[in-house]
């Protein structure tokens, strides 16, 4: 049994158990995309990039009052300890409809309509939580691509590792550990978007891991609005006229 | 009047109180929330937000340029940079007493061929319908065209056209502006490729209130060199 | 029309334009006919590869990954290790790249650059041996196409290059039981040669080098050729239905052979820095 929390309390990687590994995102790193956008989260290395509003191919799976969602979370082959694939799997079939479901909510999808958005999500290296960077990373994206947002959306893991809650288990954590469960959130609106959980919790455990979640993805938003501003509007004061 | 303004992300909450929501608001119980990463203003006529980014979704009435991509017998199907590709009919273009047998469309514009034309007719269950019939509109023989994103068009016309006038004056240059991000410009060889640059320096810019007088700035600076 | 050729439609006084300038020696972007956009190289960005490489050409933008694994041989290269280089065209990489399996430029693509590589010897496949005809070190070599602005098939081949060249395996050996240890300490791959691909576009009567997508939409046709540290040629391939006449073809090998000297430089800087 590997031991993830110390005597002092630190995990492996010398994190506190309420503390995210670091985080850096940037905004516009790819050209051809109408929004894009690049996330570190620890290890995790995700690239997105948004097409759309565009026409519906083929035309008949158009909707005539709303926009379609679709997300591609994909890995390169060279994100794994043993290479993957490059034909997605079940479970990145599945991850794509929960980061999906997770986005929809903050859409105004309703502005555009017999359309079609897609988000491609590219996970470079993954590392434990690529859903969740992926998720914050692909808000960051739509909103550079200008489409209508009620909100954003941010995500963080949270889970259980030697019988204690802690904050976004890394690849390791989540193997060896109790617990894992991606939580994302609107974070103006106050809405959860995505909840998934496996293994073992006490609704008391769960309640203060969901809570310990929800300030994560707090904090994490104002890394996502400092890329967006820093992107758009640099070191400039506003003026008045 | 004061407007108020600030720099709003998606989601941001703008104003609490009793305000009209002009564009890009949410509105919930009473507070207002941005939809798009921009500009906010608060001023006495309501809450908006002028966006930075983000799709040209058609108006009727705009001017557009867009760019012959293919054609069927009846209509040439155009690019114009949008969701949907916008349809312009061959009566439009033939008249009304237009017939497939007699002409060919293909005679008329070719693929890949520039115009200039006017949204006459669009809304949500149907693609966008072009004219080219008023004045210079149509094919487009010379130029240099330019694309940027459409959000930013309002901020190149200027008020009552002014940040235009301010460029055409200062290069020697014609703009042709599409409500639909793409710009053509004839002139002179220098003036275009001063234009160009100034038409960069807004599009980067756009956010900026004092953007008049800054491009003013860079145009007669880059001038006396 | 598929919506796929409409997005690649070049305006018509777009195309006069880019020929008009040919025609005096000079392209819309203001480089020279044989000049190549700013070249940017980063190895060592992926931790979890053996190595990797971002090359940037200009707009256009790929990511090469290595992965080092141990796997059986082909039954008819017993004494061989194994190479596969593979390209995938990512649907983020332009509006007109749908998802799923490649189209036949992406595999045609895949397979030039994987050419070049096996042709030149770069990685001598026979040192690869664990134990014969059963165990051998297998080298994958994934490239993602992240962003699309022309020449893929040299920035492709650039990065596959930077990221073998820089890879790095932990250190293996047989034990007498017959199983294989892998131990903590990592050394180099070793490679024989650097392999420098050079695509040329054709539009008229001209060759360009490192041509972007608009240049690729009105170009007659491509090749592509490959040479060795010596300046032997190692690989070819004509693209697109244009011609080249005889004379054409002896030029496309001078101009790419000259080219690939100067491009070397840069790739083998590259590869030095990362060394340290």
């Amino acid at each position: 049994m590997v031991e993830l929390i110390d005597e002092k309390g630190l995990r492996m990687d010398g994190r506190r158990v309420d503390e995210t590994r670091p985080i850096k995102i940037e905004v516009g790193v790819l050209k051809n995309a109408d929004g894009s956008s690049y996330i570190e989260f620890g290890k995790n290395k995700i690239i997105v990039a948004v097409y759309g509003p565009k026409e519906v191919h083929p035309k008949h799976l158009a909707l005539p009052d709303r926009s379609i969602l679709r997300c591609r979370y994909h890995m390169a082959p060279f994100s794994t300890d043993t290479r993957k694939h490059p034909q997605p799997s079940r479970r990145e079939i599945e991850i794509s409809k929960v980061i999906s479901e997770a986005l929809e909510p903050a859409l105004i999808l309703e502005e555009y309509p017999r359309t079609v958005i897609n988000v491609y999500l590219e996970v470079l290296q993954a590392d434990g939580g690529s859903r969740c960077a992926g998720i914050t990373a692909s808000a960051v994206a739509l909103a550079d691509a200008g489409i209508s947002m009620r909100d954003m959306v941010v995500a963080c893991a949270v889970g259980k590792i030697s019988g204690k809650v802690v904050l976004d288990l890394d690849d390791t954590e989540d193997k060896e550990g109790e617990a894992d469960m991606p939580v994302a959130i609107m974070p103006n609106l106050n809405q959860t978007t995505l909840l998934q959980l496996d293994g073992i919790l006490t609704p008391e455990e769960f309640e203060k891991a969901f809570e310990m979640a929800v300030n994560a993805c707090r904090h994490i938003y104002e890394v996502q609005r400092k890329a967006l501003i820093d992107k758009y509007f640099g070191e400039d004061e506003v003026g008045e006229e | 009047m004061t407007i108020s303004r600030k720099y709003v992300t998606p989601g941001e909450l703008i104003v609490e109180g009793d305000y009209k929501p002009i564009n890009n608001i949410i509105r919930v119980d009473d507070k207002f929330y941005a939809t798009k990463i921009g500009l906010a203003e608060i001023g006495r006529g309501g809450i908006r937000v002028i966006p930075l980014s983000g799709p040209y979704i058609p108006r009727v009435d705009d001017p557009v340029i867009g760019k012959i991509v293919d054609y069927s017998a009846f209509s040439w199907e155009v690019d114009i940079n949008s969701c949907f590709f916008a349809y312009l009919p061959a009566q439009n273009v033939f008249g009304r007493d237009f017939s497939p047998d007699r002409e060919s469309l293909s005679k008329k514009f070719s693929i890949g061929d520039l115009i200039y034309a006017k949204v006459i007719a669009y809304n949500r269950t149907r693609d966008p319908l072009l004219s080219i019939s008023g004045p210079n509109l149509g094919r487009i023989p010379k130029g240099e065209i330019l694309k940027i994103n459409s959000a930013k068009i309002p901020r190149l016309i200027g008020k009552k056209g002014s940040m235009i006038k301010t460029i055409e004056s200062a290069t020697n240059c014609k703009l042709i502006i599409g409500q639909n991000g793409i710009i053509l410009i004839t002139g002179p060889h220098d003036g275009i490729l001063l234009a160009n640059r100034a038409i960069k320096m807004v599009e980067s810019e756009a956010h900026l209130a004092s953007l008049t007088n800054k491009v003013q700035n860079f145009l007669s600076e880059s001038k006396e060199v | 029309m598929s919506a796929v050729k409409k997005a690649v439609v070049v305006e018509r006084l777009r195309k006069a334009q880019i020929v008009e300038f040919l025609s005096k020696g000079k392209r819309l972007d203001g480089r020279g006919l044989l000049d190549f956009r700013p070249i940017k190289i980063e190895t060592g960005i992926i931790e979890k590869a053996n190595g990797s490489a971002r090359v940037q050409i200009g707009n256009t933008q790929v990511i090469a990954g290595v992965k080092i694994e141990i796997g059986e041989p082909f039954p008819d290269t017993p004494e061989m290790g194994l190479l596969v280089v593979n390209v995938e065209v990512l649907p983020l990489s332009s509006a007109y790249a749908e998802p799923g399996p490649p189209d036949e430029e992406a595999i045609e693509l895949a397979r030039v650059v994987d050419r070049g590589i096996r042709e030149s010897k770069m990685v001598d496949l026979s040192k690869l041996v664990l134990i014969s005809g059963k165990k051998v070190h297998a080298l994958f070599v994934d490239v993602d196409i992240l962003d699309t602005d022309g020449n893929l098939f040299d920035a492709a081949s650039y990065a596959t290059v930077a990221s073998i060249a820089t890879s790095t395996m932990p250190k293996s050996s047989v034990g007498q039981d017959g199983q294989i240890k892998q131990e903590d300490e990592s050394i180099p791959l070793q490679i024989n040669c650097i392999p420098i691909s050079i695509t040329l576009a054709k539009i008229d009567s001209e060759f360009i080098v490192d041509p972007t997508s608009e240049e690729e939409a009105v170009m007659d046709a491509r090749i592509t050729f490959t040479f060795d540290d010596d300046g032997k040629i190692r690989a070819g391939q004509k693209g697109q239905p244009g011609t080249l006449d005889f004379n054409q073809v002896k030029l496309a090998v001078e101009i790419a052979k000259a080219k690939a000297k100067e491009i070397r430089e840069i790739i083998k800087k590259s590869i030095k820095d990362a060394k340290g």
